[in-house]
């Protein structure tokens, strides 16, 4: 003892080399943090940049150009529809001619147009789908037939370019999808008021087509909701068993390390690999429905189920031990310590896992390539065996069309695909923060 | 007149993996005593007790070997049923651990998962009487509801005594109860060892000698694994026989 202090001198903690020691270590602490705050400002400005380009895309996604019309529904074109029942009367119906009350319309507005291949392209400025609409208002009040009255109609896609600034008027016509004729007819109903660009609310009623202006998400949003309805049904139980019996009651051998590290790689497998699977054991061999909700959710649930099962063990692990010591010394036998304590204070570990793998579900797209659910479905999905596709396929199939009006559609997609995963990554949040602060 | 061992442990041996934790441990715990454990840290106190009700079935590693009886009959027989044991041996931990939820949910689970209890009413009985016997009822009679994490340090290991004594066990096992504890908290848990005594066969470990002093009938010096002195509390410290024994509860040891 003495000795040791005879060899060191008792520490001058005012001294210069303490002083320099001590700045010495503050220099290293704030460049460390400004390397850390340097790293952070990076990757927001490319979330910035991301929205932003996104947002200002999706502008055009979300807003349509309508025409005002002004049609008259001329009675020789409807069938007499005294003395038929409603059945036959909406039968009788759908065989009406609408596109020729859309074009005596357009022609009465511009008298000079008479040429037949003119006048196609003079009706081809309004949707496709102004025939829908014109059935739909016939169909809601029969009375308007034999009256006239302005309806608003969709552009089609081009023209909604157009009006946008999206195509510019200043590109040589040869080059221009819209051509002169056609930017005349649309600056004279422009100048005549019949022209406005208005909130789309059909993108978030219909399903796709092949026509910009009509093609909506809700088909993608329900497709979505179906598979991730069944990806949640299939691994959250599967998960969770897994995970307890992991953690709680397996034994610790040779064979459950092996069995760990292949979860661990599933986990890292890529998500296309779990799309061959799906393809091949789900659709050959099981001969489930194609492009089905439900063989997608199974492939998405594959897909999750390591990742969930690697959060319930994690979650399991974290619970104190001395409230299974606290069970155990009670006499609760083990599946009553892990269902009536562990799970318990495990769940807000367990939920959490279970919506990031859930979020990570909803964004995937390449292993629902792979089990057909890439095709071009127009019907809203209404159950889990017809075909569907889902939200990020249809920004997938959008981004690969060729036309202007898709791009906007793309941005206006990925936009609404993004809130949704917003609203799950927060709904874990408050999940977590609720079931902790119980106590 | 001899009495007979409410518990007996007979040649008790215990390793974790390799480390030989007790060695050749032979104790009587009987039905009216307070048996103190006492002896240095990490001499096997703890693994012991453990022992008793086969808390250890839970470390992977641990190895008993042996006999330990409870009226007689062999606890590690494999055809006894753990969970009903540890039922009839219960046990408070060191560090108070009440489970999350209320006050009222803790008690009443050990008799709800045993099935002690035939109604509310009963359910209800059983929760006051705990209390009451765990001197706590006074301190919680109007927060029943609410969670048993929230109330002090002395509070939640009272509240751990009469989350054991609501399953009516006929053994229970204290590890240091008063470890984390003012002296205030820990006269009320002494007293309430003393009150319990009689009901219950307690066995406690303690590092205070004078705890072990006040409260115990019989105390157990534990030394590396094995039991140097074993006897009447009165005679382990007026009168030991071993030299490390005085040495220890004297407070020369080491
Ligand atoms: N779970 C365990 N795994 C491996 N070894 C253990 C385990 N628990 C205890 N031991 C070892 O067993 C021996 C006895 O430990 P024990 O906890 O019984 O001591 P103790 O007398 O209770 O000590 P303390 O008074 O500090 O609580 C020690 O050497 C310890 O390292
Ligand atoms: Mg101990």
């Amino acid at each position: 003892m003495s000795k040791n202090t005879a060899v060191h001198a008792p520490t001058v903690w005012g001294s210069e080399a303490m002083q320099n020691r001590i700045s010495a270590r503050y220099r290293k602490e704030r460049r460390f943090r400004l390397l850390g705050l340097f790293a952070i400002l990076l990757a927001l400005s490319f979330l910035a940049i991301l929205l932003f380009t996104l947002g200002a895309k999706s502008i055009g996604g979300f807003f349509q150009t309508k025409i005002e019309l002004t049609i008259h529904f001329d009675r020789s074109l409807f069938p007499d529809l005294d003395g038929l029942n409603s059945d036959e009367a909406s039968l009788a119906l759908t065989r009406v001619d609408y596109a020729a009350l859309i074009r005596q319309s357009l022609m009465d507005r511009f008298p000079d147009v008479r040429q037949r291949r003119d006048v196609r392209s003079l009706a081809s400025l309004v949707s496709a789908g102004a025939r829908q609409t014109l059935a739909g208002t016939v169909r809601q009040d029969p009375a308007v037939i034999g009256a006239t009255q302005d309806i608003w109609f969709l552009a089609s896609g081009d023209i909604d370019s157009f009006v946008k600034g999206k195509i510019s008027r200043d590109v040589p016509e040869s080059d221009r999808r819209v051509k002169d004729r056609e930017v005349i007819w649309i600056d004279a109903l422009d100048a005549a008021g019949k022209v406005k660009v208005g909130f789309n609310w059909g993108f978030f009623s219909s399903g796709d087509s092949r026509e910009a202006e009509l093609a909506g998400i809700w088909g993608a949003i329900v497709g979505s909701f179906l598979t991730l309805v069944v990806t949640l049904l299939f691994s959250f139980p599967i998960g969770l068993a897994a995970a307890v019996y992991l953690e709680e009651f397996a034994p610790q051998n040779k064979f459950t390390d092996l069995i760990e590290i292949n979860i661990n790689n599933l986990a890292a497998v890529p998500s296309i690999v779990f799309g061959l699977l799906g393809l091949a054991v789900l659709l050959g061999f099981f001969n489930m429905p194609r492009s089905s909700p439900f063989v997608g959710g199974l492939t998405l649930g594959l897909m999750t189920l390591p990742t969930l099962i690697i959060a319930g063990r994690a979650a399991i692990k974290a619970v104190q031990p001395s409230i299974r010591d606290a069970a155990i010394g009670l006499g609760a036998s083990p599946m009553q310590t892990v269902f009536h304590h562990v799970i318990p204070l495990a769940m807000p570990g367990i939920l959490t896992g279970t919506i990031i793998g859930m979020a990570r579900a909803l964004g995937e797209t390449a292993p629902l390539l792979m089990i057909g659910m890439v095709a071009f479905i127009v019907d809203v999905p209404e159950s889990f065996s017809e075909a569907a596709t889902v939200l990020p396929v249809q920004i997938f199939l959008w981004a690969n069309s060729p036309e202007r009006a898709f791009v906007d559609k793309t941005s206006a997609a990925i936009i609404v695909l993004l809130l949704f995963l917003i609203l799950m990554n927060g709904l874990a949040v408050w999940l977590r923060n609720r079931f902790e602060r119980q106590w | 007149m001899e009495k007979t061992p409410k518990m007996q442990a007979t040649n008790v041996h215990v390793y974790y993996g390799d480390n030989h934790a007790i060695n050749k441990v032979s104790l009587d715990v009987f039905a009216e005593d307070v048996t103190a454990l006492i002896g240095p840290s990490g001499c096997g106190k703890s693994t012991f007790l453990r022992c008793l009700n086969r808390m250890n079935d839970s470390i992977a590693s641990a190895r008993v070997e042996g006999k330990i009886t409870l009226d007689q009959q062999d606890i590690y027989d494999p055809k006894i049923d753990v969970v009903q044991l540890r039922a009839r041996v219960g046990m408070v931990f060191q560090k108070p651990n009440p489970f999350p939820k209320s006050i009222y949910d803790n008690i009443a689970y050990g008799p709800r998962i045993h099935g002690l209890a035939r109604n509310g009413e009963e359910m209800d009985e059983m929760v006051i009487t705990s209390l009451q016997k765990a001197g706590l009822w006074e301190e919680v009679k109007d927060r029943l509801e609410a969670p048993g994490t929230a109330l002090s340090g002395g509070q939640q290991q009272r509240l751990c005594i009469a989350r054991a004594i609501a399953v009516n066990p006929e053994v229970i096992l204290m590890d240091e109860p008063c470890s984390a504890l003012d002296p205030i908290a820990t006269a009320k848990i002494e007293e309430l060892i003393e009150d319990l005594r009689g009901r219950f066969a307690i066995v406690i470990v303690t590092h205070n000698m004078q705890q072990a002093a006040r409260v115990s009938q019989k105390t157990a010096f534990f030394h590396l694994g094995e039991v140097i002195e074993y006897g009447d509390t009165a005679d382990i410290f007026t009168n030991p026989e071993k030299e490390k024994t005085k040495d220890y509860i004297t407070g020369r040891y080491g």
